[in-house]
């Protein structure tokens, strides 16, 4: 056990402390991926804190969080292990001035292995295990999730010209994907499973509470049911949890203490991406009062 | 502190029972994530129905898609029944000549085909040939590829009406062929390989074993290159119908050769991706003509294109090749599906629209959807016969030579 937290309401209490909020499912999902020790793939739309929970983990936890940022191309020496070719041919002339012969044996040792993100969470000897962020999975070629399935499955990876490291503790590992593309069934059955939905508007609340403390509650509260309608809209990317704390900060530092159209248009930038998605909710905020009679954008 | 919610239960055995019901119920539970739960359970018992819910949930399912059945199915065991967790069913019923030590199970109830010799289903192999008397064996199953091109020429000019099944299935396997030369982007991915302009420092060092660690061979390696994404929207309405069959077929080759995205649309948008995976054409086609409950009746193009890019499926579209089947007839206005396509012309690489119509003589687009839609296409091809069919296919084959 790497943690004393024995059930999902010790993880709401802990992760709250660390100005993290969660609700039933994502406190019961982290809990299982602590207590079972296994990976815990998170998906979701962009921008719901699937990141942010891992990062949150770490803090709570008091561990190291080591982070793989997953893109195409991706390939084992730069998230397992590599030599240092450098430093082995160093040896070898080295050797060779001293009229020295070396063998594989000399020269495929821990003396030359570079730790990449995996293999440091492995032989991490810190007092916590650390957290492991595999981040955008999806973004990885098929082909790099089959390196991972001995890792997920025995949290161990086998270099040939050494052997096996096992992690003699479990790092806990939380995978993220935003499914641009789907995951191999192999490395869903490695995982436990959470899906994370965007935040009631009650919770969304209480987040941006503790993310712009600035804002004011009539901001705050007009803010989150503004969102939620703009999620209604058809949009190329409906605002996350992310762009939503973003956009409040904006408004909070342009001192807006209530959401008025003309603010809503001065700082859409941070809530709407494309824009297609900004002409639709300049659209949607001249057709709406958003609590102020008569004034419009 | 509340007591927990399945204290005395035989752990295993529920989450043996809940995962067969969540199987009857269309969730794909293996037995590894029957046995999280078991774990979770024992780890600690939930304490209330919601978190019960949760941990059921979070072990059991592993895609978004598998989240309604699951609520489905876990509503229908503990919300809509009475579930037998009382007291009588807490303590294991013995028989009379159990002693008190004895732990018992339940054991599922014989499977009722074993009795006429069929054997254990999930031990028994499947055929490898069909037998003669097989039912299910089609001529198609057992048809020789040799016979595809003769075949082909003498059915190369006849409208897809007038096609039989047969004939039908004989376009679908050689549609499959056709797609060697699908386009290709470069990845950012590097591989060893001759012509490649980087040396590879691993396997140059690694061969260097044998010559006394001097590297006398370098290795090269260059990028691989992977199949442009395409995606495939298939217009199944009622002015559809003789070409929906044909176009099914286009949709499974593409999903087959190339890993392409394929949907149905006619007033809502399906994806048949899975569906058309199966080994057998057949039975790929019937599932995703099954599937489609809106098939022959009005078109919504707009709406239906812009569910695809509302959809997470839409990250297919970027920077791939989408391939649109539809004449065009359409009960929106023009002005959305100008709308729509505009959008999915800045995120793909090619938009192609094929059209059954575009092959009558003096053909003009004056279909106002059509005409709205055509702005934002790369290519309007005809389809309507296997000698247009072919032709789209050498089209889509040549886009990442002209690019």
């Amino acid at each position: 056990m790497t943690q004393p937290w024995t059930s999902a309401d010790d993880v709401r209490r802990e992760l709250d402390a660390v100005d993290y909020l969660v609700d039933d499912g994502m406190a019961t999902a982290l809990h299982l991926a602590l207590t079972l020790e296994q990976p815990l793939l998170l998906e979701g739309e962009p921008g719901v804190g699937k990141t942010a929970a891992a990062k949150a983990l770490a803090r709570a936890l008091g561990a190291d969080l080591i982070r793989l940022q997953c893109y195409e191309g991706l390939t084992a020496s730069e998230a397992l292990y590599e030599w240092n070719y450098q430093r082995q041919l160093l040896a070898i002339r080295l050797a060779e001035s001293r009229h020295e012969t070396l063998s594989d044996a000399d020269l495929f040792t821990e003396e030359f292995l570079q730790e990449r993100p995996i293999l440091q969470a492995i032989r991490a000897k810190g007092p916590v295990a650390p957290v492991l962020l595999i981040d955008e999975i999806d973004r990885a070629d098929d082909e790099f999730e089959a390196l991972l399935f001995e890792f997920l499955g025995e949290a161990s990876v086998t270099i040939p010209e050494i052997g096996t490291f096992v992690a003699q503790r479990r790092p806990v590992v939380v995978l993220t994907s935003n499914r641009s593309r789907e995951l191999h069934d192999a490395l869903r059955r490695r995982c436990l499973y959470h899906w994370i939905d965007f935040p009631e508007p009650t919770r969304a609340a209480d987040i941006l509470r503790r993310a712009v403390p600035a804002a004011t509650e009539p901001l705050i509260g007009s803010a989150t049911e503004f969102v939620g309608r703009v999620r209604g809209l058809d949009l190329d990317k409906p605002p996350g949890m992310a762009e939503t704390i973003d956009w409040v900060s904006a408004l909070a530092a342009l001192g807006a203490a209530e959401l008025v159209p003309q603010d809503v248009v001065r700082s859409l930038s941070a809530l709407a991406k494309t824009p297609d998605d900004r002409a639709s909710i300049i659209a949607a905020v001249e057709g709406a009062t958003l609590g102020q009679p008569g004034s419009t954008g | 502190m509340s007591q927990p919610l399945l204290r005395g239960v035989d752990r295993a055995a529920f989450a043996a029972s809940l995962t067969a019901k969540l199987r009857a119920g269309g969730v794909a539970v293996g037995l590894t994530a029957t046995e999280d739960l078991t774990r979770a359970l024992a780890a600690s018992l939930p304490t209330s129905p919601s978190r019960l819910y949760w941990v059921a949930r979070v072990t059991l399912v592993r895609r978004q898609s598998e989240l309604a059945a699951f609520d489905a199915v876990f509503a229908a065991v503990f919300d809509d029944a009475v579930i037998a967790i009382g007291r009588a069913n807490r303590t294991p019923q013995r028989p009379p000549d159990a002693s008190p030590g004895d732990a018992l199970m339940p054991v599922p109830r014989a499977n009722q085909d074993e009795a006429d010799g069929a054997g254990l289903p999930w031990v028994t192999l499947p055929s490898v040939v069909a037998l003669p008397d097989d039912p299910s064996a089609t001529d198609a199953d057992q048809a020789v590829p040799l016979r595809v091109v003769s075949e082909l020429e003498a059915l190369s000019r006849l409208p897809f009406e007038q096609l039989s099944e047969a004939q039908t299935q004989l376009l679908g396997r050689w549609l499959e062929q056709q797609l060697a030369g699908w386009p290709t982007r470069r990845t950012r991915r590097r591989r060893p390989g001759p012509g490649g302009r980087e040396v590879a420092l691993r396997p140059t060092i690694a061969r260097s074993r044998r010559t006394g660690w001097d590297p006398v061979e370098l290795v090269r390696v260059r990028p691989v290159r992977k199949p442009r994404r395409v995606v495939v929207l298939c217009d199944v309405s009622q002015s559809m119908q003789p070409q929906v069959t044909p176009y099914v077929h286009l949709m499974r080759a593409l999903v087959l050769g190339v890993g392409g995205e394929a949907f149905a649309f006619a007033t809502s948008l399906t994806r048949l991706t899975t569906v058309l995976r199966h080994r057998s054409a057949v039975v790929a086609v019937e599932q995703a003509t099954a599937q489609v409950s809106d098939r022959y009746g009005g078109t919504r193009i707009a709406a239906s294109v812009q569910a695809l890019l509302a959809s997470h499926h839409a990250e297919a579209v970027r920077g791939g090749v989408v391939v649109i089947g539809s004449d065009g007839w359409d009960s929106e206005p023009p002005q959305d599906l100008a709308r729509a396509m505009a959008r999915l012309r800045r995120r793909a690489y090619r938009v192609v629209w094929i059209n059954p119509r575009a092959a009558a003589p003096g053909f003009e687009p004056l279909v106002g959807t059509m005409a709205a839609a055509l702005p934002y296409c790369d290519d309007l091809l005809a389809a309507d016969t296997f000698d247009s069919l072919a032709a789209v296919v050498a089209e889509l084959g040549s886009l990442s030579s002209r690019a």
